[in-house]
Parts: C-alpha cells; structure tokens; sequence
C-alpha cells in the first residue's frame, strides 16, 4: 500500500465525515457487538424484574418476558421497606454532597489563591487521603463514631464523609483557571472573603460543582462498607443498598428472582439518571484529574 | 499580607480539613498504634494492652489465624493481578473505539461503559450472581451456543475468584476508557501523519506512537486500578462469603470480618497496616518499572 494512496483514502473521508467500506463497517459492528455486551447485565437485569416467577426459574432461561409485567415492582416495595430505604440513602446522599461542595469549594480556594505557610506539604498530606482504602481506617472509625455516640444512625454514617481529597484537589484545578482580577475587582467593591468564594468564584466552576455533584451523590449513594458496619442492624436506617442486598437471602431457594431485579433496578435509576443529565462534567471531570493529576 | 492571608487561608481549610484529619488522619494513626495491641473492638481504646509484635506473629504464623490471613493475601494479590492485567489493555482497545473518528459511535460507546461505573456494586453483584447460575443463567447458554461446556462460575474453588475478577472489570473497565481516551487525545495528530508518509501500517502506528505515548496514562489507570482492587468487598459478602473453601476470602471482606465481627481490633488492624505496607510496595515498585522501561526506550 503506497503512503499517496493511503492519503488520497484519508481526504475522501474526511469529506463525508463516515465513507461506507468493509472496514468502517466492520468497525461499527465492532462498536454496536460491544455496546451490546457492556449493556446486557443490565438489560437482563430489567427484562427479569418484567417476567413471571415461573419464567426466571427456566431451563434453559428465557430472554424475553411473555407478557411483561411490573408484579415484581409493587410485590417487592412489601418485603422490605423500600420506600423508607430510598429515603435514607437520597439523605445519605444529598446531605453529604451538599457538604462535599462547601468544604472543598472552600479549600479548593484556598490551595489555588492564596499564599501561606505549609501549602504544598499540606496539600500533598491531603491527596495522599485519596489513595487510603477505607478498609485501613475502618475499625477505629467505628469506635470513634460509637464515642461520639452516633452508632446506628443516619448521622454516623454522614458526619465521617462530610469533607473528601479528591473534591478539595478537583476544586483547586477548575479555581486556578478563575482570573485573578476578577477576585481583586469583588474584594475592591468591599466582599467579604466568603462572598467572594460563593458569588464570584464558585459561579465560574459551575462544571467542577456539576462533576463534584455527580461523583459524590453516585459514591455515597452505592456506597455499602461503611453503613453497613456503623449502622449495626438498624434496618429504620439502612440505605437501598442494603435493603437490596438482604432481598437476596429471601431469595433463597424461592421463586424470587424478579423482585430482586425489581429492587436491583429501582436502586440504580437515580445514579444512573443523574449521569445521564451530568455525564459530559463527569467525563471532563476525570480527563482532568487523569491528565493534570 | 502574608499573615492576613495565613489567618485568611486557616479559616477556609479549616472545616475540610479538620474532617479529613479528625476521619481520615486519626484512625489511620489509630490502625497503626493499634497493629501493637491486644484490643476488642467491643471496648473503648482504653482498655488496649501493648502486645509488641505478637499480632504480626500471629497474622503470619502457621495457626488458623495466619493461614485464612494468608489465604486473604494471596487472593488479594491475584485478583489485583487478574484485574489489572484485564483492564489495561481493555481500556485501550475501548478507548481506541471511543476515539477513532471513522465510523460514528464512539461517544455512544464511551456513555454505555461509563453508565455500568454508577451502578451500585450490590446491584451488579446481584444480577451477575444471576447471570454465573450454572443452570438458569444466560452466560452458560451462550457458551453453549459456541460448543463450550458449562461452567460452574461462583460455585467452584476453580472459577469463583476470577468470577469475581470478571464481575469488576466489567463494572470498572468504562472509567478506565474515559482515562484512556483522555491519554489518546493528547496524541498529536501530526505524528500519525508522518508516520504515515513513512509508510508505517496501522499496527505499526500502535505500538511505535499510540503506546508509548499512552504511558503516563496506563500508569495512572495501574495505580487506580491497583487501589480499586484491593477494595473488593460487595461481591464476596454479598454472594460468596469468602467460599467455596476460602476462595474469594479477600483483604477487606477478611480484616472487616476479623476486626468487626469477632471484634479482634488488634489482629484486624495488624492485618491492615499489612495491606497498607503491601500497597505502598506495589505503587512504588509499578513506579520503578515505569520508570526503568522510560529510561531504557
């Protein structure tokens, strides 16, 4: 294959931005099989919450409900307390977003504007945080959290995750990008330093807040070791994760498969919605932190 | 001014990092102290006794004790490995499908894999441990379809880790892609092009540009993927509580087991600081690699 062949092929692309040939063809398959394959866990996870008891049982399985019906949602809202699960993790999770944002925001600033005494050691210190599996704390956090007397409650599984490294460092990278002058222009008009923060420089990293948003509802939404180890058997205040794993064990040896995957799919529609709205942050949020960082 | 801003920058960083220390510093200093004491968990730290290195002995000793904390280890290090080597080259062939700008689909692509990383890990645990049953389960019937004998997946001593291993790449891999398509967009195009008037071949382009030039990226997906790893735990308390026969008994579902439930603070922290000394050597040594191929090429 000569080199003026193969860039004569490349104009003629680029002109009609996608050329039918065997290969692109054969590339669009390739696109649409993996597709396919990374969606099929979920796919079959809603086509089961859609099927009778009798149809999950099948051998060979069946892939496609005879007629789909959502018997299994409502069923499934009786055996645990779903409603008041989906209560607890939407708390779980607004309130330790809402906190994630204010305090990174805050330190974010901070590390990006202003000069002082230990900044970069601190700031290392921090990140390093980051990289700490949750297992190496685990076991004094717990006794820590029952000295403070907040075992088995929302609030002891909340109050430890109110502040993370990767918001402060997320907030540091996009609060660098804000010009200096237009925070000496707010702070001449006499603003306080927290107006500063909330109504000039917080408005100009909008994307970071969306993105920190995101990552953070997601996390502690999903998020299973801790509340399971703080909250001790207070089913009142088990988030949705929970509920849904102790779904399994009445699944045992019944006919129950569908309101498993009637549970498992209620718990991932708000994560998976609120990335559909925020994906395009969430994507420039991680190129961010794998490029820069 | 610059003691103005000190006082400034004290009450800005005062409530993040307050938390992180009083959440995050304190009990990794307490896990630490801990490792040398005998310490129920049930009590208040008062009442923990120094006991030297004894916990050490016993994590590593030849009792039960050591040997289900060993089991833990080893099976620790080889889904780490499993998972690792899947996920790398996975996220740089998605990546390149993501990327590619001659058929149309990559951003499609790019949000079905992103979209399986915010499902909770209890729900992809439930629904594979549907789709791993031997009998009901699609997996099994698909290999069939292709001639290949069912497999007993979670159920088997043999399959049941690197079923696990496959359950977590599938859930992780779509974050690993962003991570390369963001390393293959720093490419520049202008190398491709005179790699072309050389008349390199495609296959060619890949592993004289496309890789090198990826490197500080798979770098920073080995050393995520690393710490990922040793994170396992939804699966395995989920559906297989560490069987069939200490199977997929792994670091954080065993140390949460140990120092939790039978409240052994002491043993249980000895086994973390372990974890914590064994992922430092692992980072720092994929760094000494990284930096040995850098040199060499």
């Amino acid at each position: 294959m000569s080199a003026t062949a193969n860039r004569s092929d490349r104009r003629l692309l680029e002109r009609s931005r996608y050329r039918l040939t065997p290969g692109t063809a054969l590339l669009t398959s390739l696109i649409i099989l993996v597709a396919i394959v990374a969606a099929f866990p979920l796919l079959w996870m809603v086509l089961s919450s859609l099927k009778t008891p009798q149809e999950t049982m099948t051998v060979p399985p069946v892939w496609l409900p005879a007629t789909p019906s959502l018997d299994a949602f409502f069923k499934v809202a009786g055996v645990v307390s779903l409603g008041s699960s989906f209560i607890n993790s939407a708390i779980i999770a607004v309130v330790a977003t809402v906190a994630i944002n204010v305090t990174s925001l805050m330190a974010g600033y901070a590390f990006a504007k202003y000069e002082f005494r230990f900044r970069e050691p601190l700031f290392a210190l921090l990140l390093a945080t980051m990289f700490l599996p949750p297992i190496v704390t685990l076991i004094p956090l717990y006794r820590m959290v029952s000295y403070m007397g907040l075992t088995a409650s929302l609030a002891g599984v909340i109050v430890p995750n109110l502040a993370n490294a990767f918001g402060i460092f997320l907030m540091r990278q996009f609060i660098k990008g804000v010009p200096d002058e237009l925070i000496e222009a707010a702070r001449i008009d006499g603003c306080s330093e927290m107006r500063v923060l909330f109504q000039i420089v917080a408005p100009s990293v909008l994307p970071a807040i969306a993105a920190l948003t995101l990552f953070a509802f997601v996390y502690h939404w999903n998020s299973y070791l801790w509340p399971l180890t703080v909250l001790q058997g207070n089913t009142d205040a088990y988030p949705i994760v929970i509920s849904l794993s102790r779904l399994l064990s009445y699944n045992r040896g019944a006919m129950n498969t569908g309101l498993v995957m009637a549970g498992a799919t209620l718990a991932v529609l708000p994560p998976v919605i609120l990335f559909v709205l925020l994906q395009r942050f969430f994507v420039d949020s991680v190129v961010s932190s794998g490029v820069k960082g | 001014m610059l003691r103005k801003q000190n006082r400034l920058a004290a009450a800005m960083l005062a409530p993040a990092t307050v938390l992180i220390g009083v959440f995050i510093l304190v009990p990794m200093l307490l896990t630490i102290w801990l490792s040398f004491q005998n310490w129920s968990t049930q009590t208040g730290f008062e009442t923990a006794r120094f006991v030297g290195v004894q916990n050490f002995v016993d994590i590593f000793s030849n009792s039960s004790i050591g040997r289900d904390f060993k089991t833990a280890l080893v099976n620790t290090a080889i889904y780490t490995v499993l998972s690792v080597v899947l996920i790398l080259p996975l996220s740089v062939v998605l990546g390149l499908l993501v990327h590619q700008k001659l058929a149309p689909g990559g951003v499609f692509l790019r949000t079905v894999l992103f979209s399986t990383y915010m499902v909770p890990m209890i729900a992809v645990a439930l629904v594979f441990s549907k789709l791993y049953s031997p009998t009901e389960g699609p997996i099994n019937q698909i290999l069939g379809w292709f001639f290949i004998p069912p497999q007993p997946w979670l159920s088997s001593p043999k399959t049941a880790l690197v079923s696990v291993v496959l359950l977590n790449v599938w859930q992780q891999v779509g974050y690993f892609t962003v991570l390369a398509v963001a390393g293959l967009t720093q490419i520049p195009d202008s190398l491709y092009e005179a790699a072309r008037i050389d008349g390199a071949r495609a296959i060619e382009r890949f592993w004289a540009i496309t890789l090198p030039l990826l490197g500080n990226t798979l770098l920073f997906s080995a050393v995520i993927a690393i710490i990922n790893s040793v994170q396992v735990f939804e699966p395995v308390a989920l559906i297989t509580q560490g069987g069939p026969i200490d199977s997929t008994n792994v670091l954080t579902y065993h140390i949460r087991r140990v120092g939790i439930e039978r409240a052994q603070g002491g043993l249980g922290s000895a086994m973390a600081v372990t974890l914590m000394l064994a992922l430092i050597v692992t980072i720092v040594a994929v760094f000494a690699f990284a930096r040995s191929r850098e040199a060499r090429t």
